[in-house]
């Protein structure tokens, strides 16, 4: 008898693993939902802050919704997050709610694919503002900066697809001890050329000591963002001639048309004095800093090995926490007029606007629960959830109304001046870009020119940037030809709000048809 | 416009706002039964991926059928079937789509889709097709169907346009920027292309001398988006003709 007991026992337990395993390997979701709807919030920000601050805002939001759950997926960037957003896209996986940036490369045509556009609820107040000095504004005039770059970056003119969580800017991190024991004291830089000294004062002070200690901590991400400000000051006269519209800034388009059309070169005087100013700033870095990644730079300033850091007000929190020196932030000095050596061709200073919001958070159109996605989306971008992510992540915050924490408060005072265009002459196309990146260390370092590099870009500039129109032309077409689908599904629809839909397609449709036309007349009148 | 109830069921209207085409073309396996439903599948089969020449050339014979009725569905399926010829099919038709937006026009003038016809055939008289000795001609080829819109929306999206194509084209300012103000005091223009108006009329205003209106825009854009990276440059011309204007007794 106990033995047929204890037999049944082994089966009852073989039974139950067996069924265990079944339940691992065939479904591997929880065996009980707590919660009946599961959204999913996919961003690239794993630095310090960002991942805190959007978990605290999800622990709030789900006291409020006790239906759904929040899950963020922090996704590396650089080379990784790309490809995750584009294979989960295409196989039907994607998140509910996905950051996304025109600079991410290969990426551009992913908006007019794969998002939904908010402009209509966009228009409307956030109802989480209820109660607060935003409560009866439209959502979009909630922002800082009234969502500057989802209005720039949006596949079709009429839309906007996305909202921002954060506001940046980019600073120059100094090492404030150092700098006392090169300088004598904390300098206080006003323009490019009080940089420049600062510099040559650092190399003097390392072939001095014997120590090995940069100007400026090199690496591929961070040199990008020091290069594309130094690119712009000598060439706005170029943009404000090509500038025929009259909008006192160019869109990548219309910079790419300009080359076809001739009306610009990287061999232009005015681009040349600008690789001039590329090289004084790389030579200020270690040798072989193209080879290193953003975290290797952040590393040479944290061990001491350089006097400046230049990066986004993104990495300020991580720097704070991690430096074991007292650290002072600069804006970059800018290119003045009176430069001395590139000052006759400086119209004046370039302006880092009000503050432009970024951390943008777009709607995946197949998301299996939109309403859900787009409510957390208001509650992480109201006047409350807004606050929790500031003060969890010590980010700036992209609504009016929140409450700027002590330490980041100096992050926005910002520099005004002109304004440039969509993109520096390095970033405004993949194929352009690729060529700059891969021709770049022809113009640094000991066997660099400013010389051989432009003529490099002007021989190759050609090809990739006409290659790059026609991609721009291709991802507007993406767009337009849907919406004809579209258009019938809402004129089928009886009510107003299918109506002011309707009506919005057909504007947006035709304005992205109109930039398709001028592009295409542009490639066909430049062809050979 | 086709009312939701006109023998189709809301459905598939409601997939189609929301691009799911292969909900339509699995409800209506036979292609529909009312031509209200042959409208919705055709349209489908232009949206369903991969879009291949026979999925477009099985549409276009069900829409050439239905343009050949007198219903309400009739122009829809005749503007969606201009749109095949110059925009779906890998090798475009311009001359083909021009010609049905023309017939299409004549036909039935008030119907909303021949209206929207319009403005997509001045924009191919805009840009792409032949005919125009020189680039004037084509903004005056656009104004001439400007004049057949009545919707005031799509009047202000074509005015948009010919602004825009003027400039694109090179012609003298004072031949379109009449359009773009139109277009802007209309309203209603959306995302970036908001912004950008506002300063081009700003900008285009000063360099024809027309100062009154230059100030009015710049002022509406500074209103409108003071914290744009642009406002430094707009105040700095807003400075520049209040100095023009200040002469002429203004403030």
């Amino acid at each position: 008898m106990r033995f047929r007991r204890r037999h049944l026992s082994l089966w009852f337990l073989l039974l139950a693993y067996g069924a265990a395993c079944w339940w691992v390997f065939t479904r591997s979701t929880p065996v009980w939902r707590r919660r009946p709807v599961t959204i999913y919030f996919a961003h690239w920000q794993i630095e310090r802050g960002p991942p805190a601050g959007i978990d605290a805002v999800i622990r709030r939001y789900e006291e409020l919704n006790p239906r759904v759950h929040v899950v963020q997926l922090a996704i590396p960037g650089g080379t990784i997050y790309p490809q995750w957003l584009r294979s989960n896209l295409a196989g039907g996986t994607g998140a509910d709610l996905l950051e996304w940036g025109s600079w991410v490369p290969g990426t551009k045509d992913i908006p007019a694919r794969y998002f939904s556009p908010l402009t209509s609820e966009l228009a409307k107040p956030n109802p989480y503002n209820r109660g607060t000095s935003q409560e009866k504004i439209a959502w979009q005039d909630t922002f800082h900066d009234g969502l500057l770059a989802p209005r720039r970056e949006s596949p079709d003119p009429g839309q906007i697809y996305a909202v921002n969580l954060t506001e940046h800017s980019l600073r120059l991190f100094a090492n404030a001890g150092l700098m006392r024991q090169i300088a004598g004291r904390v300098v206080e830089l006003k323009t490019f050329d009080d940089l420049r000294r600062l510099l040559v004062q650092v190399r003097t002070y390392a072939q001095r000591t014997g120590q090995p200690i940069s100007g400026i901590a090199g690496s591929r991400d961070t040199t990008r963002a020091l290069v594309e400000p130094l690119l712009v000051p000598t060439m706005l006269r170029e943009v404000y001639a090509m500038d025929e519209g009259g909008q006192l800034f160019l869109y990548n388009r219309q910079l790419l048309a300009g080359y076809l059309e001739g009306k610009w070169r990287y061999s232009d005087p005015a681009v040349k004095a600008a690789l001039g100013l590329i090289r004084e700033v790389t030579d200020a870095m270690k040798p072989g800093f193209q080879q290193l990644r953003r975290d290797d730079a952040m590393l040479e300033f944290l061990r001491g090995q350089a006097l400046f850091f230049f990066y986004g007000t993104w990495d300020a929190t991580s720097l704070h926490q991690l430096a074991s020196f007292e650290i002072k932030t600069y804006k970059l000095p800018p290119v003045t007029p009176d430069d001395p050596k590139v000052g006759p061709m400086v119209l004046g200073i370039m302006g880092e606007g009000m503050g432009e919001t970024g951390l943008s958070m777009y709607l995946n159109k197949d998301s299996a629960h939109p309403a859900e996605a787009l409510d957390f989306l208001k509650f992480i971008t109201s006047v409350p959830g807004n606050q929790i992510f500031t003060d969890h992540s010590l980010w700036l915050p992209a609504v009016n109304g929140v409450v700027v924490p002590e330490p980041i408060r100096n992050f926005r005072d910002y520099l005004q001046g002109y304004a440039f265009g969509q993109a520096p002459i390095d970033a405004i196309g993949s194929e352009a870009s690729m060529e700059w990146d891969r021709h770049f260390y022809e113009l640094i370092g000991e066997q660099g020119s400013v010389d051989r590099f432009a003529a490099t870009m002007d021989r190759l500039g050609p090809t990739a940037i006409r290659t790059d129109l026609t991609s721009e032309l291709r991802n507007t077409l993406l767009l337009v030809k849907p919406q004809d689908v579209q258009i019938v599904g809402w004129a089928g629809l009886a009510g107003d709000a299918a109506r002011t839909r309707q009506s919005e397609l057909e504007m947006g449709q035709t304005m992205s048809e109109g930039l398709a036309l001028q592009m295409r007349r542009v490639l066909e009148k430049t062809a050979n | 416009m086709v009312a939701c109830s006109a023998g189709t069921a809301g459905n598939d209207w409601n997939s189609l706002a929301n691009l799911r085409t292969r909900d339509v073309l699995r409800a209506l396996p036979e292609g529909g039964g009312s031509r209200p439903e042959r409208l919705a599948w055709a349209a489908a089969e232009l949206g369903d991926q991969p879009v291949t020449e026979g999925n477009l050339q099985a549409a276009e014979r069900v829409l050439a059928e239905l343009a050949g009725g007198d219903d309400a569905i009739a122009p829809e399926a005749a503007y969606l079937r201009a749109r095949i010829y110059q925009l779906h099919r890998a090798t475009p038709d311009y001359a083909r789509a021009a010609a049905i937006y023309q017939e299409l026009a004549e036909r039935w003038p008030r119907s909303h889709w021949a209206q929207l016809g319009l403005v997509k055939l001045a924009l191919l008289e805009l840009y792409l097709l032949p005919g125009a000795a020189k680039e004037e001609d084509r903004i005056a080829t656009a104004e001439k169907l400007l004049a057949r819109v009545e919707e005031p929306p799509l009047r202000r999206d074509l005015q948009l346009q010919i602004g825009l194509a003027g400039i694109a084209l090179r012609v003298p300012i004072a031949r379109f920027l009449p359009h773009l103000v139109a277009a802007a005091r209309f309203g209603g223009i959306g995302g970036s292309a908001r912004e950008d108006i506002l300063v081009q009329i700003g900008v285009l205003s000063s360099r024809c001398g027309e100062w009154a209106q230059a100030r009015e825009f710049f002022e509406r854009y500074l209103q409108e988006f003071p914290r744009n990276a642009r406002a430094f440059a707009v105040r700095e011309r807003l400075a520049e003709v209040n100095r023009h204007l200040a002469p002429e007794g203004g403030p």
